[in-house]
């Protein structure tokens, strides 16, 4: 790992005008690798090439990218479908946003490049409707590679046509799931669809559709332009690359930072965010978004930012958003605004989310208001142990397995909580 | 659909079936059960209930039986105690905001949840909090009452009205454990297959307006049938008790000719099967210019005598096609056969319209055995063309007329006026099941029959197929009898005179 | 003799006439002069008899004697019986007979429009009492229930929760649902009928 900062995603950050097409052409080669793909690169060679990369998904599940796309049927006829994730809704996650204004025809590069290596020839971003200012400069990033020729009809030259369009959700977490997104594209409600059939084989529209984060779009032009092995120079083997993390908590600098994957916890921590504020201590660390098992201080000793020693740790990469806990914070509250997130984001569907998700979130109510007898901390955990693994999307698991985690690690302050105040009588 | 099959193992034994098809398919034509909320056989895939889960070969995580489709050498198990103990969690999901309503609900004895309680059950429940309440009791068309608390999203009304009815009037609104199923503002449900909602729900939710509150279910006996309100002739199962001489309902059952469904005007057709609608006992000429009671045995001596006292061509038959194949053969055997009767007039609605269907099940010829009856006829010797014969029977100047009634008379709009029509003839005697051809004054000879669920034979459908009344169920009324019962003991009275 | 044989007491003698007679006499004697001892000692208050002097002297019973049935109220005075039919399911005897309704609340929904026990055929088992789920009908204290052969042997609904002994009826305390909480939609954002915009929950 070198010491250096490489930047594959973030390239214009910091250039006058980031965000515009003429910097990001002139300054960082913009396009040069669309052009390169598009000027004589094969389908199969594109994939292989990304495959060889070994890059990961970075909306949080981590599944190989090269791998996803090599999904889709080669040889059928009709449409094919490539769309952004830019729903970025896991609570502590902002570097989406950050992507989209400081570098967008990144995200727009990357859709090129891999739409043509899926053999799909319309893409959608769909952004969450609260980033209002996120889709100014992503419709402007498009207006502007429409107006150069970037988008639109037979790219350079090559005969293949791309057309993007930017769609806006209305609201919903779940619509960050991928068949949720499918389905709300598709102006349905925003329900994930069961699987089998996979996106791959039948999405949009029930056509071959790879849905894909924004930030691992960004990423494609560099391994293009840079190869596979240049990009396996950073990162760890099974972890190659850069990543985004958006940090934050009693910091004393707050934000979207990237390093390589395998960069230690400790330096992130210290180095990037300036260390904890004065007179704050850490007192849990939740390092992958809401959905992420939760970490004690001693979990986080020699915690390096990758998808395997957070697995190693029971807890997941997720989408990168490291959200630092200090010791003024109570973890029964933290909790309570945990659950009752999910409890107000699962879309209903499925009975183990919808019941359990409400069944948690009335459990943590009770316990907030020390209503609750003192074995409902121990049910938070068993109903969070049955909900998950059994449903149609990824919610219910969402929701159980940092329940499951605060109720291991803190259920004494949990406990304390509940008998604080008004003698804890129960109902 | 390729002939393909597929071997695969469930539960220790092998089953062979075409590729494609479902575990859950498969399970459920192969009688192993799988317990679920949200499959049909009649409608779409949704796997949202979660409680179909089946333990596949070294698979992690358990899969949905209802999405899964069999491959070669696939190893399915629904004993593990694994399975098992996703059942209960799956249960204690879905009671854990459901109302408890038993007592009041109506779907207590042939409830989903109340089975699977029994038989997967966490029984004591964890859930100590208070419940998600959500609107009760709401109308939301003709036939329903509609319990949001209840119900347990499992999707199918949605489902039935998308793709059965494609009417698409039901929705599910709302995120979450506050997610509530109900119809758009301002709308109702209008069609003609309303019921079936009642069928599907797995719960209490959907219930039948009708059937509210009448009666439990477990002190009710079901025997299949044919339903007798159109030619389509939808097999399905009459509900009575019978100890009471009391029907309260009718369900359809699965077949070819319906599928799983049937029309709300079918579902009326036990009202009329109830005492209070019948005819109790038989009426006979008092000698005196008025009628009298007098039994079935005396009734029929008297209607012997009439017959004998004129010539076959004075004689009238006028047969409504609502009866079995098998009551038009003996009815024919004798009147046709041994007495050379050759006036036979078909007794129909004159306003029907044939050619009516609603796409979906329900036809415009309202008798379920018109074929029959032709085919009857023909076997006769007699014309067979269908055709509406009570205003040839007035020109045909008859002087003893032997009247089937129809059995279903809301479809009969025409059936009061012409009653009393047919009082006006010299000699008429009127077979029916129906108390209304008692308030007919000038009807003076009438005989009790049994109505469509009480008696055995055969209808034939608009496409001839043949529905069979298998299992009767004992009269309702204690005098009546069926076609072949009066015929026999008529021709009985006439050897002897 | 073989083993296993049991000794068993020795056959009577063979009586002559006067032993029999003696034996006859002496013991209708002896049940005499009992009936007469115990005879005199009640009659002159020396003993006390076992006899209760009905009705002066009321019959007392357990709690848990099973009389004559009641419904039970509730607290705003309709009866608590929902007409679920459990009781006439488990009743033996198949002598309690319901018709159910519709009520005109939507709060309690179903109630029994008639509910009659035919109380000839009914044993007393207290089944009804057990299966009931919101204890709406128990057998009560009231031991008297002779009447003439003409009487209405057939308690009807008003009889069986509003008759005098009741005095104004039994208030039972039941809670069927936990009905006392509600959930604030409006307050969760979730309003059916919401057009405004989605906005973010804030704590």
């Amino acid at each position: 790992m070198a010491e250096q900062k490489p930047k594959i995603i973030l390239q214009t950050e910091g250039l006058p005008d980031q965000h515009s097409l003429k910097t990001y052409v002139e300054k960082v080669n913009g396009y040069t690798a669309a052009r390169k793909v598009l000027g004589g690169m094969s389908r199969e060679q594109v994939i292989e090439e990304v495959k060889q990369a070994g890059l990961r998904g970075r909306g949080g599940a981590g599944f190989l990218t090269g791998l996803k796309w090599s999904f889709v049927p080669k040889d059928i006829t009709g449409p094919k479908y490539l769309i952004c994730n830019n729903d970025e809704s896991e609570p502590g996650t902002f570097k989406d946003r950050y992507l989209c204004i400081t570098n967008p025809h990144q995200v727009i590069e990357g859709m090129i490049i891999a739409a043509y290596a899926i053999g799909a020839n319309k893409g959608y971003i769909y952004t969450r409707w609260e980033y209002q200012e996120e889709i100014r400069y992503l419709e402007n990033a498009i207006k502007e590679a429409y107006d150069a020729g970037l988008l639109g009809k037979n790219l350079f030259g090559s005969g293949f046509d791309f057309d993007l369009d930017h769609y806006t959700g209305a609201g919903a977490y779940i619509c960050g799931e991928e068949t949720g997104l499918i389905s709300s594209l598709e102006g349905k409600k925003g329900q994930p669809k069961v699987k089998p059939p996979f996106p791959a084989v039948s999405g949009y529209l029930s056509r071959p559709t790879i849905v894909n984060n924004t930030e691992t779009l960004a990423n494609v032009p560099w391994i293009i332009n840079n190869g596979a092995k240049a990009f396996r120079q950073f990162g760890t083997e099974k972890s190659p690359g850069t990543k985004l993390f958006s940090i934050s908590g009693a910091l004393n600098k707050p934000g979207v930072y990237e390093v390589p994957l395998g960069y230690p916890f400790a330096s992130l921590l210290n180095i990037e965010a300036g260390g904890m504020q004065p007179g704050r201590t850490l007192k849990a660390l939740i390092p992958g978004g809401a959905s992420a098992p939760v970490l004690t201080p001693a979990e986080c000793e020699g915690l390096t930012m990758d998808f395997e020693a957070m697995a190693q740790r029971n807890t997941m990469l997720g989408s990168g958003a490291v959200m630092v806990i200090d010791d003024r914070q109570s973890m029964a509250e933290l909790l309570k605004v945990t659950i009752e997130f999910f409890a107000h984001e699962s879309c209903g569907q499925c009975t183990p989310c919808r019941e359990g998700t409400g069944w948690l979130n009335n459990i943590m109510d009770g316990i907030m208001d020390r209503s609750a007898k003192p074995d409902n901390i121990a049910r938070l955990g068993s109903v969070a142990r049955n909900m998950g693994g059994k449903t149609i999307c990824a919610l219910s698991d969402a929701c159980a397995m940092p329940v499951m985690s605060y109720v291991q690690k803190f259920s004494g302050e949990l406990q304390a909580y509940l008998a604080a105040g008004s003698g804890g009588h129960s109902k | 659909m390729s002939t393909e099959t597929v071997t695969f193992n469930l539960n220790d034994r092998d089953i062979t079936v075409p590729k494609g098809t479902t575990v859950m398919e498969a399970a459920h034509k192969h009688n192993v059960y799988i317990p679920h909320f949200c499959w049909h056989p009649g409608l779409s895939i949704a796997g949202v209930c979660r409680f179909c889960l089946v333990k596949v070969d070294n698979r992690p995580k358990l899969e949905i039986a209802c999405n899964l489709q069999a491959t070669p050498g696939m190893k399915v198990s629904t004993l593990l105690p694994e399975v098992k103990e996703a059942h209960k969690w799956a249960l204690e999901f879905h009671l854990v905001n459901h109302p408890l309503d038993c007592p009041i609900c109506d779907q207590a004895g042939e409830c989903k949840l109340q089975d699977f309680y029994m038989e997967v059950g966490k029984y004591k429940s964890e859930m100590d909090r208070p419940k998600v309440l959500k609107p009760k009791a709401l109308d939301v068309g003709s036939e329903l009452v509609l319990d949001t608390e209840r119900c347990i999203l499992c999707d199918r009304c949605v489902r039935f009205e998308q793709e059965v009815t494609k009417t698409g009037a039901l929705g599910i609104f709302n995120r979450g454990d506050r997610a509530v199923v109900g119809t758009y503002p301002d709308k109702k449900i209008e069609h003609n297959y309303q019921d079936n909602l009642v069928d599907i729900c797995p719960v209490g939710a959907f219930t039948s307006r009708d059937f509210r509150f009448k009666q439990r279910v477990w002190f009710l006996k079901d025997q299949p049938a044919v339903c007798p309100g159109c030619s389509t002739g939808c097999h399905v199962k009459v509900y009575g008790k019978p100890q009471v001489r009391t029907y309260f309902r009718v369900k359809p059952q699965e077949s070819e000719v319906n599928g799983h469904w049937m029309c709300d005007v079918g579902r009326k057709t036990y009202k009329h099967l109830n005492q209070d609608q019948r005819l109790r006992f038989a009426v006979a000429a008092d000698g005196k210019g008025g009628r009298q009671r007098v039994s079935v045995a005396e009734a029929i001596a008297s209607l012997a005598l009439q017959l004998q006292g004129v010539a076959a061509s004075d004689i009238a038959l006028l047969v409504s096609p609502q009866y079995t194949c098998e009551e038009y053969d003996a009815l024919f055997a004798f009147f046709v056969k041994k007495l050379g009767v050759s006036k036979v007039f078909q007794w129909r609605e004159p306003t029907e319209n044939l050619d009516a269907f609603d796409g979906l099940l329900y036809r415009g010829d309202h008798n379920p055995n018109t074929f029959g009856l032709s085919e009857a006829l023909a076997k006769a010797g007699l014309p067979k063309d269908v055709k509406n014969g009570f205003e040839d029977l007035a020109r045909s100047g008859a002087k003893v007329v032997v009247a089937l009634a129809p059995e279903i008379e809301f479809q009969f709009p025409s059936l009061a006026g012409q009653l009393q029509k047919l009082s006006e003839l010299a000699f008429v005697s009127v077979w029916t099941t129906s108390g209304s051809a008692y308030n007919v004054k000038g009807l003076r000879h009438l005989v009790p029959l049994k109505g469509f669920a009480e008696k055995k034979g055969t209808f034939r459908n608009f496409q001839g197929k043949v529905g069979e009344l298998a299992k009767p169920f004992p009269a309702a009324v204690d005098e009546a009898k069926d076609v072949v019962e009066v015929v026999t003991a008529l021709a009985e009275v006439w050897a002897h005179a | 003799m073989a083993t296993g044989i049991i000794k068993v007491a020795p056959p009577p003698e063979d009586k002559n006439l006067f032993q029999m007679a003696y034996g006859y006499a002496s013991t209708i004697f002896s049940g005499m002069w009992k009936t007469l001892t115990i005879f005199l000692k009640q009659i002159t208050g020396r003993e006390k008899t076992n006899t209760l002097e009905w009705p002066e002297q009321p019959a007392t019973y357990s709690d848990r004697f099973k009389g004559k049935h009641f419904l039970t109220r509730r607290d705003d005075g309709q009866v608590r019986c929902t007409a679920c039919f459990l009781c006439a399911t488990a009743c033996p005897a198949e002598c309690i007979h319901i018709v159910a309704g519709q009520h005109p609340t939507n709060e309690i929904e179903k109630f029994p429009v008639r509910f009659e026990i035919d109380i000839l055929r009914c044993v007393f088992c207290g089944f009804c009492e057990e299966a009931c789920p919101v204890d709406a009908i128990r057998l009560g204290p009231e031991y008297a229930m002779a009447g003439a052969a003409g009487d209405k042997w057939v308690y009807t609904k008003d009889y069986l929760a509003d008759r005098g002994q009741l005095h104004g009826g039994v208030v039972s305390v039941k809670e069927e649902n936990t009905k006392h909480f509600t959930v604030d939609h409006e307050a969760s954002g979730d309003n059916l009928l919401a057009t405004d915009a989605p906005h973010m929950r804030h704590h």
